[in-house]
């Protein structure tokens, strides 16, 4: 009768449970399932319920984290060869061999890559060459997040998860004894996800993985696909490659082929990893994550024809794939093509995209595609969403919408408000610095040429205009050195092979 | 200096080198034959056993380190070479050079003053001195300079120098002199004939300048100066599709060439390929978003192709740049009249007609303008100022009238009397040389 009273009409904790879990209300069935243990601690599926739960509350997809710290790009050593073909390789890619646009017309990020239209955790945009360098770049310049020492975003996760659990993690990993769980499938596939994603502890959770294969009689591919997931984050890539060929084997998916290539990526083998991508499709065609990966390392490579036509490819398939709207769009842009970029762009606003960034290229396709009752609206939308990182991208653009209606003065502010919110934009000192020497202050010129050119040293803009000034009153020998600087940016510029030719003939003359 | 001890005689038994100049014979082989490296070894060799004594081994690593770029540490050594051999005017010229190259103009003319109390009439010390004085903006004296330096020694240098100076100056004849003088020294320098072809465009007299260009052409076929030039010539007589051969072959050396994109959009303009220009004349803009001319040209094109939100976007973004222009406003009047904002049409004709007194085509264009608003008084007393000015043009220009304008001229004259449907007209506009 007692407990009649306690609970009036309950529902069955299990499945009220159960369903949050299928509604996605993480927190709520972690808090059902904690009642239900503390009743009865030994109740093996509300036990296997929270693990699933808290799982997912900090799960990411183990396909798109790729993330590499400044360790893993200096100092490990998996590159087969050392100076591979160009076109063969992520690291060195070859020039311009794809027809892309060239530096003098798509801008370059701060490690010299064409700017890409989608920015993803594994966007590496170009490597540095020296631990020192690496250190004194801007932290943000190589991947999409800020660089860390090692893969960064794993230690995160694991210290999150501790805090997210007030009284004490719920499983203490130390304190399994594996080799019982192996056993019982049920319970060691939950088992070895929370210890993979939640507690990020790679060592445990191998060992978990590889006593269950054992048990499995090496028959389950899941569990090779997750051997190999361990042994990728170990940086043991060759044990990872084997264990997924094993995986494709037993049975076929578009995961496995996903991680074979990314490893294959890590491995610089670009064509490996497009024929992995192939056999993939081969089996599963119209995959679009499939085409999609082909797709970024052609972009990887420079080889943009080929790039556009399998994000073409993916739209065909998947029409609202943002990834490949915001690519091609780009791609259209920056060959003199605003009005389809604009189109494209457009759609992703149908689609419900709603940020700063969208809005400031939607300013821009307008403006250069001549629809300018729209220009102004999209830079104001895009100013009152910015967040500190985008504001001075915003006023950058709008100081270029400013240098086009021929407006100095507020282009000068535009550019001094990108350098306000942000103040190592190198490509607003640059131009501050155009306009300075325009006024004919060449001292202020040169101080903000110089500091664009400290800041990112692949941009060859500042390094051209220092030289041309430099030449311009007469000193030759730092017109030398900045037309050499901008010539390592962008070694096809006719602009600074001329001026360096006569400034050896200058320096030849008697 | 010490090049004399190059070749030995013959005669009886070898002669005794004093140990200091021993291998400059070597050093300067290396040097002419631009092995720096091998140079470089014998070069500190040779310091090493003379104790940084051997004037002639810093003499050519200072040589070698202004080829790279070093001018700093070039100057350093010249000037201990200077303090070995202090009677010796190449040390000292060596030593002004670097000043020169450094920038520090003023330094390096007291010490050519100095070498030139050593070697009198050297046309090196006289060009170089001109050439600091024109950094110093002191004109008349680096003519002077120069001109003495032709006196000695005539060199293609100093005259390309003195050219300068005039262009500087605004004197486009007596540049013009010294740029023929210079051809008739080298005959075979392409660039003196593009630089005297291109002045000669530019005083309007076509013939000499196609001339010039084709010569230089002819020296150099890939020479992308000479070919945007001719191109540009080619291009006012209406040849566009010649133009435009010539300009596939500056293409491939200067891809990113505002100018040359823009002579491409115009020969398409004047194709009527309306489309493929303005996408050319964009890129060109894209490239160089400063010029006024390009921004003029699309706003020519846009109005052409009746979009005339965007021509004044273009036009008034053109006359922010180049503000002291007739022709802009008057595009920018018509391009306001279609936009139904006849006041500020208004006020642009009458900025247009100030700027611009020689051009009949504002006085018609505006004459048609005030006819259409129906004020007649005004309309004829600028269409008598149309005829007044077309006089004046038929004089001097002869027959390069376009025939568009004396079309729409005529048919203007009966209609302020009886009234009749009209058109406008914008001429073509020819493109620029760069």
């Amino acid at each position: 009768m007692a407990a009649a009273v306690q609970l009036p009409m309950q529902m069955d904790p299990l499945f009220l449970s159960l369903s949050f879990f299928r509604r996605r209300k993480h927190e709520e069935c972690v808090d059902v399932c904690t009642k239900m243990l503390q009743k009865n601690p030994y109740d093996q599926s509300a036990w296997c319920l929270k693990t699933r739960a808290l799982t997912e509350q900090v799960y990411v997809d183990e396909v798109d984290v790729d993330e590499e710290g400044i360790a893993e790009m200096l100092m490990d050593d998996n590159a087969v060869a050392q100076l591979p073909r160009p076109g063969t390789s992520l690291k060195k890619p070859g020039t311009g061999a794809g027809g892309g646009p060239t530096p003098g017309v798509r801008p370059m990020s701060q490690a010299g890559r064409p700017v890409s239209g989608f920015v993803r955790p594994g966007t590496q945009s170009g490597r540095p060459g020296t631990m020192e360098q690496a250190i004194r770049t801007p932290r943000t310049a190589q991947t999409a997040r800020p660089v860390t020492s090692a893969s960064g975003r794993y230690v995160r996760l694991g210290t999150a998860s501790m805090l997210a659990q007030p009284d004490g993690p719920f499983i203490n990993i130390s304190k399994l004894n594996l080799s019982k769980y192996a056993q019982r499938p049920n319970l060691a596939k939950p088992l070895f996800e929370y210890i993979f994603h939640h507690e990020n502890d790679v060592r445990n959770a191998l060992e978990l993985a590889s006593r269950a294969t054992e048990e499995a009689q090496f028959k389950d591919w899941w569990w090779k696909v997750q051997l190999a997931k361990c042994y990728y984050r170990l940086g043991m890539y060759r044990d990872s490659e084997k264990q997924l060929k094993s995986a494709l084997r037993d049975t076929e998916t578009v995961d496995t082929y996903l991680y074979l290539g990314k490893v294959y990526r890590r491995l610089d083998q670009p064509l490996t990893a497009i024929e992995t991508y192939k056999k993939g499709l081969e089996k599963f065609s119209g995959e679009t994550t499939l085409m999609t990966g082909i797709a970024r390392i052609h972009e990887e490579l420079y080889d943009m024809n080929n790039a556009v036509k399998l994000y073409k490819e993916v739209l065909h398939y998947d029409n609202t794939h943002v990834e490949a709207i915001a690519c091609i769009a780009t791609n259209h842009f920056y060959t003199d093509q605003p009005e389809i970029a604009l189109r494209f762009y457009r759609r992703l606003l149908q689609m419900g995209v709603y940020n700063s960034e969208l809005f400031n290229n939607l300013g821009l396709c307008c403006f250069y595609a001549q629809q300018y009752d729209m220009t102004l609206n999209c830079f104001e939308r895009a100013l009152a969403l910015a967040s500190d990182e985008t504001m001075p991208d915003v006023w950058y653009n709008i100081g270029h919408v400013a240098l086009g209606i021929g407006d100095m003065a507020l282009a000068y502010q535009c550019f001094r408000l990108a350098l306000a919110s942000q103040n190592d934009h190198a490509e607003a000192y640059n131009n501050l610095g155009v306009l300075e020497m325009r006024k004919g202050h060449n001292d202020q010129a040169r101080a903000f040429l110089q500091a664009a050119a400290s800041l990112s040293s692949v941009m060859y803009e500042p390094h051209y205009n220092h030289a041309l000034l430099s030449f311009k009153i007469g000193d030759l020998q730092s017109s030398y050195s900045s037309a050499n600087k901008a010539m390592e940016g962008y070694p096809d510029h006719s602009d600074s092979q001329q001026l360096l030719k006569q400034l050896k003939e200058d320096f030849s003359a008697l | 200096p010490a090049k004399r001890s190059e070749a030995p005689k013959r005669r009886g038994k070898v002669p005794d080198l004093p140990v200091f100049e021993r291998r400059n014979w070597l050093i300067h082989m290396h040097y002419v034959r631009k092995e720096f490296d091998k140079c470089k070894v014998l070069i500190k060799e040779q310091l090493f056993e003379t104790q940084y004594m051997c004037e002639y081994a810093l003499y050519a690593q200072a040589l070698i380190l202004r080829q790279e770029g070093k001018i700093q540490e070039s100057l350093d050594l010249f000037q201990q070479t200077v303090k070995i051999n202090p009677f010796n005017a190449d040390n000292l010229k060596q030593v002004a050079r670097s000043l020169f190259l450094l920038a520090r103009h003023k330094a390096a003319l007291e010490v050519y003053n100095e070498a030139a109390k050593l070697s009198s009439k050297d046309w090196e010390i006289y060009h170089n001195q001109g050439v600091c004085y024109l950094y110093l903006k002191d004109f008349e004296k680096a003519k002077d300079c120069l001109k003495h330096a032709i006196q000695y020694h005539r060199h293609d240098a100093s005259f390309l120098q003195l050219g300068k100076i005039y262009l500087m100056e605004g004197d486009i004849e007596s540049a013009i002199d010294t740029y023929k003088k210079a051809i008739e020294f080298s005959p075979e320098n392409p660039d003196l004939m593009t630089t005297l072809g291109l002045l000669y465009l530019q005083i309007g007299m076509t013939q000499r300048a196609f001339e010039y260009l084709g010569n230089a052409m002819t020296y150099d076929p890939s020479h992308v100066k000479a070919i945007l030039g001719a191109g540009s010539m080619i291009q006012t007589h209406g040849d566009f599709d010649v133009a435009l051969t010539k300009y596939r072959i500056a293409a491939s050396k200067i891809p990113e060439s505002p100018h040359m994109w823009n002579n491409i959009g115009m020969c398409f303009f004047g194709k009527k390929k309306y489309v493929a220009a303005i996408s050319c004349l964009k890129r060109a803009a894209y490239m160089a978003p400063f010029e006024w001319i390009i921004i003029y040209n699309l706003g020519l094109i846009h109005l052409t192709m009746q979009q005339y939100a965007s021509a004044f976007h273009f036009l008034s973004a053109a006359i922010t740049l180049k503000p002291k222009h007739g022709q802009l406003f008057q595009l920018l009047a018509i391009a306001l009249t279609h936009l139904d904002d006849h006041d500020n049409a208004k006020q642009a004709y009458e900025q247009a007609i100030m700027l611009d007194i020689d051009d009949p085509a504002i006085s018609l264009n505006y004459a048609i303008f005030l006819y259409n608003m129906e004020d007649r008084k005004q309309a004829s007393r600028h269409f008598a100022a149309y005829e007044k000015k077309m006089e004046v043009f038929r004089k001097t220009k002869g027959g390069d009238i376009e025939r568009e304008i004396l079309e729409t001229g005529n048919r203007l004259g009966p209609a302020l009397q009886v009234g009749e449907k009209l058109v406008w007209d914008a001429e073509a506009k020819t493109t620029r040389i760069p």
